[in-house]
């Protein structure tokens, strides 16, 4: 049951909002009560930051063994602290599992009336293919349209940090995304568009240089209405 | 079976690694020039001789790694956080150790099994220059991606070397764990072992994202390396024309 919850934390995104904000430890003795899950989800996540020190040695343990493996030696100069290295740049770039949103969001929603287009675009965002662990990385657009509560901008960016800096795949973290704005501002639409570059495909396999991968998720009035889509689809073009 | 087979490799590591892919003194002993400024000191000779037999992974080596660098990968897995038996992640960690060995297959390969047969006599003595060859490599103090592109120029003295071949030696030698540094340096010398040239210049321009995506997260770095020899290094209307060619 725990692995079934951790599933749905980053595996299926099947629109069940209360499911994607269930963060939970992956190797605690805690069993998840789903009626607990409101109350739960807010402050646990599924790695916590004090345990990153304890889970090292592990990792460069493991670290070790791929060089090994590969047929280096690991006692040359410039690999002898690579294992140690190694693991804390793969924690770091797995940091979205310690972050809720609702630690980040919860002070910085206003009331505004405002009730045009919103646009935080050309956000930069990395992220790591869950299925080779090699990065992607590129843009993020990011519209929506409020309903009388908006969002303080830099909030729209550490969301796209959050869901980024974990294991992903790319149409998972555009819903995501999509789906944290909505849940948190309930506004009237949601636009999210990710251009991204996927190392996967550049470096190795079909080695494709210049390829881009592009997704989208239009949520309320985005999805309905085409006008709306068209004028953040415009506006969001104009820098290329 | 399998330890032991890895220790071997481990111990001709040592001795002809520390020159490969380790520290790099740089003094390589050129033959046919002039003492006179050039790096022709003292030859090191553990470069001359690893160059020609340098230690190489076969495939059957990849086979037999490739459990255990896999199962490395499920302990990373679940040491961030993850659950290896998600479907998403399910056959993640071989795919994750192939793609590693990919990434090194640098070290499967022999500059002389790419170079041998593509020398010609040639009575050409201006200057050849490959640019914007793409470059892929790895980080070997945080094992992230590097990648950027690598201009090669060279002045022949009678003898030229297939195109795709200056491009294959940058693929040998950035499919592996490198620094670019010595990434720059390691394509100048086999340049120059295999052909004698007059002088070789080769530019790196690359982009690390072991510092764009993490630690001081510069975006738009890019880390310029360059390794002027020969010619390249002496005469400085030679290396004008490189660096403007490859700018234009």
């Amino acid at each position: 049951m725990e692995y079934q919850k951790a599933a749905e934390l980053n595996g299926l995104c099947n629109g069940k909002i209360v499911t994607e904000y269930l963060c939970r430890n992956g190797f605690s003795e805690l069993t998840v009560d789903t009626k607990k899950v409101a109350v739960q989800h807010k402050h646990e996540t599924s790695r916590k930051e004090a345990e990153d020190e304890s889970r090292l040695p592990a990792l460069e343990a493991a670290y070790s063994t791929i060089l090994r493996g590969l047929g280096e030696n690991t006692d040359r100069q410039g690999l002898l602290k690579t294992p140690l290295r190694a693991a804390k740049a793969m924690q770091f770039l797995t940091k979205g599992y310690h972050e809720t949103i609702y630690d980040i969001l919860n002070d910085a929603i206003f009331d505004e009336d405002h009730e045009e287009l919103v646009i935080v675009k050309d956000i930069d965002m990395f992220s790591l293919c869950e299925h080779h662990l090699v990065p992607f990385f590129g843009k993020v657009h990011i519209g929506y349209l409020p309903s009388k509560k908006v969002v303080g901008l830099s909030k729209l960016a550490r969301i796209v940090e959050i869901y980024s800096r974990r294991l992903q795949v790319q149409e998972r973290l555009t819903k995501q995304i999509a789906m944290a704005i909505s849940e948190a501002l309930q506004p009237v639409g949601v636009a999210v568009v990710i251009e991204a570059a996927h190392m996967c495909m550049v470096m190795r396999g079909v080695q494709k240089m210049n390829s881009r991968t592009v997704t989208s998720a239009m949520l309320g009035a985005f999805r309905e209405d085409p006008k709306a889509r068209e004028e953040f689809l415009a506006l969001t073009k104009s820098a290329q | 079976m399998e330890r032991s087979k890895q220790k071997q490799i481990n111990k001709n590591e040592n001795e002809a690694d520390s020159a490969i892919n380790g520290h790099f003194d740089g003094r390589v002993k050129i033959p046919g020039w002039s003492a006179a400024g050039t790096p022709s000191t003292a030859p090191s000779s553990s470069v001359m001789e690893s160059w020609r037999e340098e230690r190489t992974r076969s495939l059957e080596d990849n086979e037999m790694s490739l459990p255990s660098i896999a199962a490395a990968y499920t302990t990373i897995l679940r040491g961030l956080g993850e659950d290896p038996q998600r479907q998403g992640l399910l056959k993640t960690p071989r795919r994750a150790a192939t793609a590693m060995q990919f990434f090194t297959k640098g070290y499967q390969e022999k500059i002389v099994d790419v170079l041998n047969d593509a020398i010609f006599d040639e009575d050409h003595d201006e200057m050849v220059i490959v640019k914007d060859i793409d470059m892929f490599s790895m980080c070997e103090h945080h094992l992230v991606p590097i990648f950027g592109r690598v201009h090669i120029g060279y002045l022949p003295n009678k003898r030229v070397l297939g195109l795709s071949k200056l491009a294959r030696i940058v693929e040998i030698y950035s499919r592996r764990l490198q620094v670019q540094e010595r990434l720059t340096k390691q394509i100048a010398v086999a340049i120059t072992e295999a052909l004698q040239p007059a002088g070789v210049g080769v530019v790196v321009e690359a982009t690390h994202m072991c510092m764009v995506m993490r630690g001081v997260q510069k975006m738009n770095s890019k880390t310029v390396t360059s390794t002027m020899l020969g010619v390249f290094r002496e005469d400085p209307k030679t290396r004008d024309e490189f660096l403007t060619l490859i700018r234009s």
